[in-house]
């Protein structure tokens, strides 16, 4: 290897990392964030890594009471000074995330009488921010409920449609083909601000303003499109000598379509359904939109961020329930993908 | 009644298009292994097609045991196919790619194993069943191509140019093993090809086609040795057939096939049904092995002229010589001369029950007995 091959190889690694960390480590932090609680969001500096215990030290009072210390960073300061375990209880709660019964508090505090002052640690409830999440922000779990829905029926309705079209596409000559081709990627060209008044009011007259399936069918548009785009070239790539067999070796339409092209053309199905999932899965601004009471999550937790001020780690926890199963339905579609640009010989 | 019968077979890819198929028939006898030969574009694999079910038929009627099929699903026809691409399911294993026409005659899971596996030994893929296509090679894929054709017991098994895709070597020896298969087999196959050392090697009858229609049907010899029409003369035999542009003329009483180079005598076989021929242009076809060439300069009754050799191709057995009579380049095939060297001068002589006329127009064999 000559230097320059070195050298290359130095700032191609370096150029690689500092673009991983741009991209890695804010959604670390914001992982870090929604499982922080409400002493640790106050804390600074912040750690990167989430922590999942909580160490307090307790002094007794002259007066029976405990005085709870805690560390954020700068030394032990005292914070609550209390005998009563709803008290104490709610402080933990709120505070440390700590979901231990105020009795038991109480329990372990009174050795202090005995020992003197101590530190005790507790296991925060790691998901604690996830329930809350889904417990102070209003619909939060219908929202889910309703991504999930509206997130199926987009792929659905683009698939189905879409795979159709870029069969014709593949298979069939007709007029006008080529301008149809076209203008199915114009759709895509609008941004959706741009014509989601019309949008609006084409759904109101049909009667689908706020309803799941009206956000579907918004999604599928452009979906459509994409999916045609890429079904078509797929379809294209497999050879008709394929079906011919089928149709010689016994197979009626349906069975061939169903037992040799479709299993073909899935690596291509299944990187479309993933556009069309993550369309329908992140868009907040068509929800804003065009839904009132039918929210998805993805405008939840937008909303959550943006109204919040305290509370941010509740809004980052539900960040990451929406980005979760984006990340998963992209991870096991991946290989799909995979295999059809990895040019498998069809 | 024969096998599978052809009648009077149109098709026309658009309406006002030129027809692909004009008014082809044909008979098959049972177990009979036909060869429909062409140049591409010439409709055979077409024809093919339309037997199979995979192609529209526009007029006429294909008839398998006396059953009209042309209305039927190609999966109701009692055919099997070998295509082109092998067409083998890169989904499937071996096993399923076999499997899967007998599945879909719900064939029970004991049978289906069986035959498989009788059909596997037959074509020497016992080995390969776990395997899927990509893993394999060109050959082997026919081999599974051939296999899963031959599962199903077919009617008709129908070849579209099956070799077409393998090296050279690969290619000479599974004509014979397709030859094979299809005697122990005895099955009734149409295999379609290009290639006329493929069809003269393989087939008990060969159709030519050219331009949508059949020119000549006939076994290998009789095409060669037989040829109906100028194409067929041109079409078949490496190198092909030498052709003259010559006028039909009567000089001194006698008989004549005159041209700027030379002055040849017809033979009396064909003098009757050349005369009508007088003044008239006809072509005269000989093949490169019929014309014999003397160094020495002797003339016989098949004289043309001399002339003299440009180019020796050796081939090994037998030399290829090139030479120039007008404007026409000749090509002659010896075993004799093989070792002659270029730039001779010889006297060219054909053999003259060899040498073929042809009507201009309708590029049709003169033949002796055609009065």
């Amino acid at each position: 290897m000559d230097k320059l091959n070195v050298i290359q190889k130095t700032v191609m690694t370096i150029v690689l990392a500092t673009l991983v960390l741009i991209v890695v480590l804010p959604l670390m932090f914001f992982t870090t964030v929604s499982f922080s609680n409400a002493a640790e969001m106050s804390q600074f500096p912040k750690s990167m890594l989430p922590n999942f215990n909580v160490t307090v030290k307790v002094v007794p009072t002259e007066e029976g009471e405990f005085e709870v210390f805690y560390d954020s960073g700068e030394g032990y300061t005292s914070i609550i000074t209390s005998k009563r375990a709803s008290k104490l209880e709610t402080h933990f709660t709120r505070q440390y995330a700590v979901t231990v019964p105020g009795e038991q508090l109480i329990e372990d505090f009174s050795q202090t009488l005995v020992k003197g002052p101590m530190e005790f640690t507790y296991k925060k409830d790691a998901f604690y921010n996830f329930k809350q999440f889904f417990s102070i922000v209003p619909n939060a779990s219908t929202a889910l409920k309703n991504s999930i829905i509206v997130s199926l029926m987009t792929i659905l309705i683009s698939l189905s449609i879409g795979s159709l079209a870029g069969y014709a596409m593949a298979r069939y000559n007709f007029k006008l083909k080529r301008q149809i081709n076209v203008s199915l990627l114009i759709v895509r060209m609008f941004p959706m601000v741009g014509i989601s008044i019309p949008m609006a009011i084409l759904l109101i007259r049909f009667g689908l303003f706020d309803t799941l399936i009206g956000l579907a069918f918004l999604y599928s548009i452009p979906n459509i499109a994409l999916t045609s785009w890429i079904t078509s070239s797929i379809f294209i790539g497999i050879n008709k000598e394929l079906e011919e067999a089928s149709m010689v070796f016994g197979a009626n339409n349906f069975q061939t379509f169903m037992r040799i092209t479709l299993p073909l053309a899935f690596p291509a199905l299944a990187a479309s359904s993933m556009y069309s999932f993550l369309t329908a899965w992140n868009d907040t601004i068509s929800a804003l939109i065009l839904t009132n009471e039918n929210q998805t999550l993805a405008l939840v937790v937008y909303k959550a961020i943006g109204t919040t001020s305290s509370g941010i780690q509740y809004a980052a926890a539900g960040s990451i329930v929406l980005i979760l199963p984006a990340l998963v339905f992209t991870f096991i579609i991946r290989k799909y993908i995979g295999q059809m640009w990895g040019g498998v010989e069809l | 009644m024969s096998y599978l019968e052809i009648k009077n077979l149109r098709k026309k890819y658009s309406k006002d298009g030129p027809l692909i198929i004009d008014n082809l028939n044909l008979s098959v006898e049972k177990g009979e292994f036909i060869v429909f030969l062409g140049p591409s574009g010439c409709g055979k694999t077409t024809t093919i097609r339309m037997i199979a079910g995979l192609e529209d038929v526009n007029d006429g009627e294909i008839l398998i045991e006396g059953v009209n099929i042309i209305d039927k699903k190609p999966k109701d026809r009692g055919v099997s196919m070998i295509f082109q691409s092998y067409a083998i399911w890169p989904h499937m294993t071996v096993f399923e790619n076999i499997a899967y026409p007998l599945k879909l005659q719900k064939v029970s899971k004991a049978e289906i194993n069986k035959r498989v596996k009788a059909v596997a030994e037959a074509t020497d893929i016992s080995n390969l069943l776990k395997k899927y296509p990509a893993q394999m090679s060109g050959g082997q894929r026919q081999r599974v191509a051939v296999s899963r054709a031959i599962v199903v017991e077919p009617k008709i098994f129908l070849m579209d140019e099956p070799l077409s895709n393998l090296d050279a070597k690969l290619r000479v020896s599974m004509r014979t093993e397709l030859k094979n298969i299809h005697n122990k087999q005895n099955s009734t196959s149409i295999f379609v090809t290009h290639d006329q050392s493929e069809a003269m090697s393989m087939a008990d009858r060969i159709v030519v086609m050219y331009k949508g229609k059949i020119e000549q049907i006939g076994s290998p010899m009789e095409v060669y040795e037989d040829s109906a029409t100028k194409f067929v003369a041109e079409f078949i035999g490496t190198p092909p057939t030498n052709f003259f542009k010559t006028r039909i003329e009567k000089i001194d009483g006698v008989l004549m096939a005159v041209n700027s180079s030379f002055k040849y005598k017809i033979p009396n076989s064909l003098v009757k049904a050349l005369e009508k021929y007088v003044g008239k242009e006809v072509d005269m076809g000989v093949r490169p092995e019929f014309i014999d060439i003397s160094p020495e300069m002797e003339k016989t009754e098949g004289y043309i002229c001399d002339t003299n050799i440009s180019f020796v191709e050796p081939q090994g057995s037998h030399s290829i010589l090139i030479t120039r009579i007008g404007e026409v380049e000749i090509k002659i095939h010896t075993v004799k001369y093989m070792y002659m060297k270029p730039n001779t001068n010889v006297a060219l002589n054909v053999k003259s029950e060899k040498v073929m006329f042809f009507d201009c127009d309708s590029t049709k064999r003169i033949k002796a007995d055609n009065l």
